[in-house]
């Protein structure tokens, strides 16, 4: 068993990122089409990411002059392991995880901390205006959301008086924590949306940057890029399924097929916008992540931590 | 079937990944590309596999359209988008000696790039070669003791590479300062538009704009003066009122969509350029009219755009631009077929980025309203007609020749993403103000 347990966890975090992101590109291109008045066409929004990598992977890279080369080689598969590690976490039911370690929302915590230095590394290492303006909206976002990020995930782990994700999920046997602390699962969302750089904040790789950290990418660097910024999304939208919506709890169907369900619908929330919502500023984010994020999700940690001290007692 | 071969079917099904040069004679066909289910256009020549030039290639633009070129991933290819069957290029020498030639509608076009593109993946089509010699921009040699010019340590171009400078921000902080040339092919900017700029981190602390890369030289092929379109015709001839305004509709929803894409909705810039197509339609006009007021009303527009005032003073003749600012000139106005119909000219929704574009939202809603009302009300020939950048007629330059005076001042003191925008908020056709007089032959 131990021999072979390596192995089962590479193949398990491997089918999850591989699922996930194809969900994550099918829900894009189906809503995108819907938007554009082409109609749902699921089948082709099913195939469409398959054929977008196939493209991709065709393809010689080209490069800049003088990149960092090691740091370009590193950052789209750093990005990815990180969405990779976030998910080994994951409980899909009691007790079945690729990594079921005591302090998952640490590990998960640790991981995302860190996509900051994908992302810069991935702006810096093309040697080029665009990419490197891109890395340093990242840090400004970042520095945003990061705190209240943490903060609304603190509070989902009051009630289970754990940082378990198991715990945390346990926990919510009576009551999902989405109508227990109601404030946390949207604030959780927006610094999530922020966090994966998608749809409306996807300003480190934005249009008027020509793509940003990602403008010099091609070929298989891009479709590594690519893969992993929608692994991130899937990351977020799982940990929200677990720590919000109950993650495997639910009648009938078995505890992962609602862990899966409850995190293919947070990521239609997490999608959809990036179709309807335009662009936001990046100095208009920055605000609101230290003007209203920030003390909302204080507010929303302080309530949670005055509920669980009087059920304690 | 291998593995290999299965990729390359997959990959011949998915949209044809295109980077568009925009050659003179170009920019309309190139808004019909983004509609195209079998193209997926791209803001960045690395992302792309096709480089499709559409129009003739003028002087300016052969060294930007080679190194575009250059920068696509290989395999690549490039198509050629001609006016009409066997029409020559006319370019200097010959640019793209082993193009696809193509002509006809965009959907026509956007089939025979498709079709290109599958033959080269399937390896049927030789591949293009680089273009350029893959040497460095400079020699790695510098002047003085760190290589800048200079004697410090920053600024200056050393290697003949920009380097930073320091200088005040604006908080009077010496921080890095870096100057750089942008455009004509970067997609955030209207096709043609070269921007020097000075950028401290996201911040643009000065501008001016560079040559124009349409401009015609002694001794270029001068190309056939493009068709005089309903705008023009207008100055001269009584045109049906509802045409007049479908066709100023049409403007700034084509507009609507460069900017909806510009702010990362390129499905909504693909549903307003269909609907841009299909205004003749009565239904497809009650749509477009919702779906623009309900753009124009949401508050997206105030929280997406920011800066880029303009005052009132010095925007004579720029139509939209200067009815947002407060002016009340409209040629419209003077027309007693539009008095009739009760026309009043839409003002004054604000200076600045947003103004001008909830100003341009309102002025095709109107448009559109005006359209249905006319019947077949034609306009009375006064020389002098409104176009949808501001007026037309009598000798006066191109609306586009002053606005393209407007950008420097415009982005000044704006973060990168809120300077694009308000560039896009005045509507300029780099092209058409080449045709300024005063540009022409030196």
């Amino acid at each position: 068993m131990t021999v072979w347990a390596p192995a089962v966890a590479a193949v398990g975090v491997g089918a999850a990122l591989v699922t996930g992101t194809w969900a994550v590109a099918t829900l894009d291109t189906a809503v995108a089409g819907v938007v554009a008045g082409r109609g749902l066409h699921l089948r082709r929004a099913a195939l469409a990411p398959l054929r977008r990598a196939a493209l991709l992977a065709g393809r010689h890279p080209v490069t800049t002059e003088r990149p960092d080369a090691p740091a370009w080689v590193v950052a789209g598969p750093l990005l990815l392991a990180l969405a990779g590690a976030a998910l080994s976490a994951l409980p899909l039911a009691e007790g079945l995880a690729v990594a079921d370690v005591p302090d998952g929302l640490v590990l998960y915590g640790a991981a995302m901390a860190l996509v900051m230095v994908a992302v810069f590394l991935h702006g810096w290492a093309p040697n080029s205006v665009f990419p490197l303006i891109g890395a340093y909206r990242f840090v400004a976002q970042a520095l945003s959301y990061q705190i209240a990020l943490f903060l609304v995930l603190l509070g989902a782990a009051l009630p289970a008086g754990s940082l378990g994700l198991g715990a945390i999920v346990e926990a919510q046997s009576e009551l999902w924590n989405v109508i227990r602390q109601p404030l946390g699962l949207p604030l959780f969302l927006v610094a999530g949306t922020a966090l994966s750089f998608w749809g409306p904040l996807a300003l480190p790789d934005g249009e008027d940057l020509a793509g940003g950290t990602a403008a010099e990418s091609s070929g298989r660097e891009l479709l590594v890029w690519r893969t992993a910024r929608a692994a991130v999304l899937v990351a977020t939208a799982a940990v929200a399924a677990a720590c919000f919506l109950g993650g495997w709890l639910g009648p009938v169907l078995p505890g992962p097929v609602w862990m899966v369900a409850k995190t293919l619908a947070l990521l239609v929330i997490l999608v959809v916008p990036a179709h309807v919502v335009p662009r936001v500023r990046i100095e208009r984010f920055v605000s609101f992540g230290w003007t209203i994020l920030l003390p909302l999700s204080l507010v929303d940690v302080f309530a949670a931590g005055v509920v669980a001290l009087r059920t304690s007692t | 079937m291998g593995l290999n071969s299965l990729r390359i079917r997959l990959a011949g099904a998915a949209p044809a990944p295109v980077f568009v040069v925009c050659g003179l004679g170009g920019r309309e066909r190139v808004v019909d590309l983004y509609a195209e289910p079998g193209l997926q256009v791209y803001s960045t020549p690395r992302h792309a596999g096709v480089l499709l030039v559409v129009g003739r290639l003028t002087r300016g633009l052969v060294a930007p359209a080679l190194q575009a070129h250059d920068q696509m991933a290989s395999p690549r290819l490039v198509v050629r988008w001609t006016a009409a069957d066997g029409d020559d290029p006319g370019d200097h020498g010959d640019v793209f000696p082993n193009a696809v030639v193509a002509h006809g509608s965009a959907a026509e076009v956007a089939a025979a790039v498709a079709a290109a593109h599958r033959e080269l993946l399937a390896g049927d089509r030789p591949p293009s070669a680089a273009l350029l010699a893959d040497i460095e921009p400079a020699p790695w040699q510098g002047v003085g003791p760190y290589g800048t010019g200079g004697t410090g340590m920053t600024g200056g171009v050393p290697f003949g590479r920009p380097m930073a400078a320091r200088a005040a921000d604006r908080d009077d902080l010496e921080l890095d300062q870096l100057k750089l040339r942008l455009g004509p092919l970067l997609p955030s900017l209207p096709s043609g538009l070269v921007l020097d700029v000075a950028l401290q981190g996201d911040v643009v602390q000065s501008a001016a704009v560079g040559d124009n890369p349409y401009r015609l030289y002694a001794g270029d092929p001068v190309p056939a003066a493009p068709a005089p379109g309903l705008f023009e015709r207008a100055c001269h001839q009584p045109v049906r009122i509802a045409e007049l305004e479908r066709a100023r509709a049409r403007h700034h929803l084509r507009w609507a969509a460069g900017l909806a894409r510009l702010v990362g909705l390129e499905a909504l810039g693909v549903r307003l350029t269909t609907l841009s197509a299909r205004l003749a339609a009565s239904e497809e006009s009650a749509q477009a009219e919702r779906l623009l007021t309900r753009i124009g009303r949401s508050r997206w527009v105030a929280g997406t755009f920011a800066g880029g005032d303009l005052d009132d003073a010095g925007l004579a003749g720029l139509g939209p631009v200067a009815r947002a600012a407060g002016s009340e000139e409209d040629a419209r106005t003077h027309d007693p077929a539009y008095r009739a119909l009760g026309f009043e000219p839409v003002l004054g929704e604000g200076g600045d980025t947003p103004g001008r574009v909830r100003q341009r939202l309102a002025e095709a809603v109107q448009a559109l309203r005006l359209a249905t009302a006319a019947g077949d009300a034609t306009t009375t020939v006064s020389g002098v007609v409104e176009g949808p950048r501001g007026r037309l007629g009598r000798g006066a330059p191109p609306p586009s020749a002053a606005l393209v005076d407007l950008v420097a001042g415009v982005v000044e003191g704006l973060e990168w993403g809120d300077a694009v925008a308000a560039i896009a908020s005045l509507d300029l056709d780099v092209e058409e103000a080449a045709r300024h007089p005063q540009m022409a032959m030196p």
